[in-house]
């Protein structure tokens, strides 16, 4: 378990430990539409997706405002978050405002550099899906879990904050 | 002081046993010392020139007797007997062994301590006036909301991997001693609320923080600290770590416009989601009571018969005691800086007997000061001389404290794998050139600042003198900057005159000051003022010798 660790080839999980087949396709900025379950880059997404029907997956890359994708929410059905290395941080931002501020409610996908030692941080974050580097993906995402039971913060997760238990409404 | 209840000792616990489970891996050779690296800087563990380095927070400065044995606990048993104060109001440990530290940090654990968030691109320990609750001029207790900082930015999921680090200091009074103007965010409490300064720091790139927002209420400052860092978390630099800290963002875009996106949003925030209840900060506050403070008759004849007869003493408390909000209390401040010894080391036999001057002299707290010093908030005057007494038979009576010889000093090149230069064998030499008390006393207040390297960990840039170490083809040559300040007049200061070696340095000290003495209007005019009135340059001459 490291955050360096990454000879693994990455796996699917979600946030509740099941390994999935992987059915989306990333497109590049010239590849045609017609593939089933698309992944648009940030820039075709926020250009075409205004004039598209079907629901599709948009990369946001770190440097991505992920405010520009607002109008076109309901025609995105999974947003792969990019993690080029693990020390760039961009990406919790990012989760935290397609929860909390623009109410995303599809699949939110950690993609790149993406370790075990991160998801306890990036669940907190709204995260529900990750491409994996570990052996052991099932159970990194179990031990994420079992890490802590309460936060002293509220987050994207829903957990009450520690203030919130210490004072019921 | 704050006592941690049912949650946050789970919090710790489960960081611990996280921790644990890494260094037996790491011992077993399962994680190599690249994969260890990350892990272990998330709980304060550094491997420095010689040995593993272990920082431990004080959060805000604040620590009990209790709290203060444990220290000493740990450098007899797992260090070479002494600790080192910093100028972040922590303690660290120089000489730790990898396989002790899950065992030290159970043992902080058991008097409410950890070393989380004191190293990584994370939010670090939120500093404040070592007098807070005790001083004179106080408008109101900066504590509890540090307090309220320290809970909501532990393990916080969204600003674990910021830029750079992130550093907070908060004030309550009207003097600044927490030096918030050369902090990436300083808050400034009024009785208006919280005034917010951001992007300042200092480094290779010094700058004095902005003001962006007034009165700012107390129970919204979670939530606009949380705007605040959620727009640095998405615009600051990461591709140059010299340009990664928030005071490159807010000078580039300028502070209005920062201020500006911070309000936006701010706007967007769930804010009642985020800001803790008024019954959770009155919680918070319901820690920080004033001592039940025991009424002993003070009698001003006798202290000043002590005076007379002890003339230490008589400048033991001109120097190191401080107003207090009752008259007939003080706050004694005990200098870590005796003739001749690293700036901030205590041993273990004096962690111990300032454990014990708390607990006979002062309501059994402790502060620790960004000066690396340590003080005692609460101290009945009529308990003066036998607390002297105690200090000075455990080498803890130096009374130099705001004089030339109180200097801040990094731990250098005898320690720190960034640095070009050593300060603490300079610091050494300055403080035995000016070990002269009469000298010292005359002088008056004066603030030396030396850092070993650009980091500036030492504030050399917020000295009335600072002295920078660099190197210079394989030398150590230290430059001078004059004019530097921290407080609520803060001010960066100039590099003056060319590089010294280190053998030349105490010389020039000498004569700057000698200079000064000739130059300065009368005794009130201490040596900040007379450069603020006659400007460095007429300084410069004297740092070198007449050809």
């Amino acid at each position: 378990m490291s955050l360096l660790n990454s000879s693994h080839a990455p796996q699917l999980v979600s946030d509740q430990g099941e390994v999935n087949v992987n059915g989306w396709t990333l497109l590049a900025d010239d590849d045609a539409l017609g593939v089933d379950q698309a992944v648009l880059s940030f820039g075709r997404a926020i250009n075409e997706l205004d004039g598209l029907n079907g629901r599709y997956g948009v990369r946001v890359a770190p440097g991505d405002d992920v405010r520009k994708l607002a109008p076109f929410l309901s025609k995105v059905a999974l947003i792969e978050v990019a993690f080029p290395g693990y020390r760039d941080g961009r990406g919790y931002s990012t989760a935290r405002i397609l929860r909390q501020d623009l109410g995303f409610d599809g699949e939110l996908r950690a993609v790149g550099d993406v370790l075990r030692d991160q998801l306890f941080w990036m669940m907190r974050c709204g995260f529900n899906s990750f491409l994996l580097k570990d052996a052991d993906p099932a159970g990194a995402i179990r031990h994420a879990r079992s890490l802590y039971t309460h936060a002293y913060q509220s987050a994207a997760d829903g957990l009450k904050p520690v203030w919130a238990l210490r004072h019921p409404a | 002081m704050y006592q941690y209840d049912q949650f946050d000792h789970a919090m710790v616990a489960a960081r611990n046993a996280e921790f644990k489970d890494q260094v037996e891996r790491r011992l077993k050779g399962e994680l190599s010392e690249d994969q260890f690296k990350p892990l272990r800087l998330m709980n304060g563990l550094y491997l420095q020139l010689h040995a593993y380095m272990l920082r431990i927070a004080v959060p805000y400065g604040v620590l009990s007797s209790r709290q203060m044995r444990t220290f000493a606990h740990i450098a007899r048993t797992y260090d070479r007997d002494f600790g080192h104060f910093t100028t972040r109001q922590n303690i660290q440990f120089n000489w730790i062994k990898l396989a002790d530290t899950p065992q030290i940090l159970e043992d902080l654990a058991a008097v409410e301590m950890h070393a989380i968030q004191t190293s990584g691109n994370c939010i670090r320990n939120t500093t404040t006036d070592q007098f807070a609750g005790a001083a004179k001029d106080e408008i109101d207790d900066p504590r509890p909301f540090a307090e309220l900082i320290r809970q909501w930015s532990t393990f916080h999921p969204e600003f674990t991997f910021l830029p750079r680090k992130f550093k907070i200091a908060i004030t309550g009074a009207t003097r600044d001693r927490a030096a918030i103007r050369v902090h990436d965010i300083g808050l400034q409490l009024t009785d208006k609320g919280f005034d917010v300064y951001v992007g300042g720091g200092m480094g290779r790139t010094p700058h004095l923080g902005h003001l962006i927002k007034s009165g700012l209420p107390g129970d919204k400052l979670l939530s606009y600290l949380e705007a605040a860092l959620r727009v640095y978390n998405r615009y600051g630099r990461r591709d140059n770590i010299y340009k990664a800290r928030i005071k490159i963002l807010v000078s580039a875009l300028g502070p209005q416009e920062y201020a500006r996106q911070v309000e936006e949003e701010w706007a967007t925030l769930d804010q009642a989601q985020i800001d803790a209840p008024h019954a959770e900060i009155a919680r918070i506050k319901s820690f920080f009571p004033q001592p039940a403070y025991a009424e002993k008759p003070f009698d001003v004849a006798s202290l000043e018969r002590a005076k007379a007869a002890d003339a230490g003493f008589a400048r033991w408390v001109r120097n190191n005691t401080l107003a207090h909000r009752r008259d007939d209390h003080v706050s004694v401040t005990i200098s870590l800086k005796p003739t001749g010894l690293p700036p901030g080391d205590a041993s273990s036999a004096q962690m111990d007997a300032m454990a014990d001057a708390a607990d006979r002299f002062g309501y059994g707290e402790l502060r620790v000061s960004h000066e690396q010093n340590v003080i005692l908030p609460h101290v009945a005057k009529a308990d003066l001389y036998e607390l002297y007494r105690l200090l000075d038979q455990n080498g803890l009576s130096s009374a130099n404290v705001g004089k030339i010889t109180d200097m801040i000093a990094c731990p250098g090149l005898d320690y720190c794998s960034l640095a070009n230069a050593r300060s603490i064998p300079l610091a050494q030499d300055i403080s035995q050139r000016f070990a002269d008390a009469e000298l010292t006393d005359k002088i008056g207040d004066l603030q030396i600042k030396i850092s070993g390297c650009i980091n500036a960990c030492g504030h050399h840039h917020v000295g009335h003198i600072g002295i920078l170490g660099v190197d210079k083809q394989g030398e150590e040559f230290y430059q001078i900057l004059l004019g530097g300040r921290a407080d609520e007049q803060a001010a960066l200061g100039v590099i003056t005159g060319k590089g010294l070696s280190a053998e030349a340095v105490p010389g020039a000290l000498e004569r700057l000051i000698k200079l000064y003495l000739e130059l300065r209007t009368d005794e009130t005019e201490r040596f900040i003022d007379t450069v603020g009135r006659l400007g460095r340059e007429a300084f410069a001459g004297a740092l070198h010798e007449p050809a």
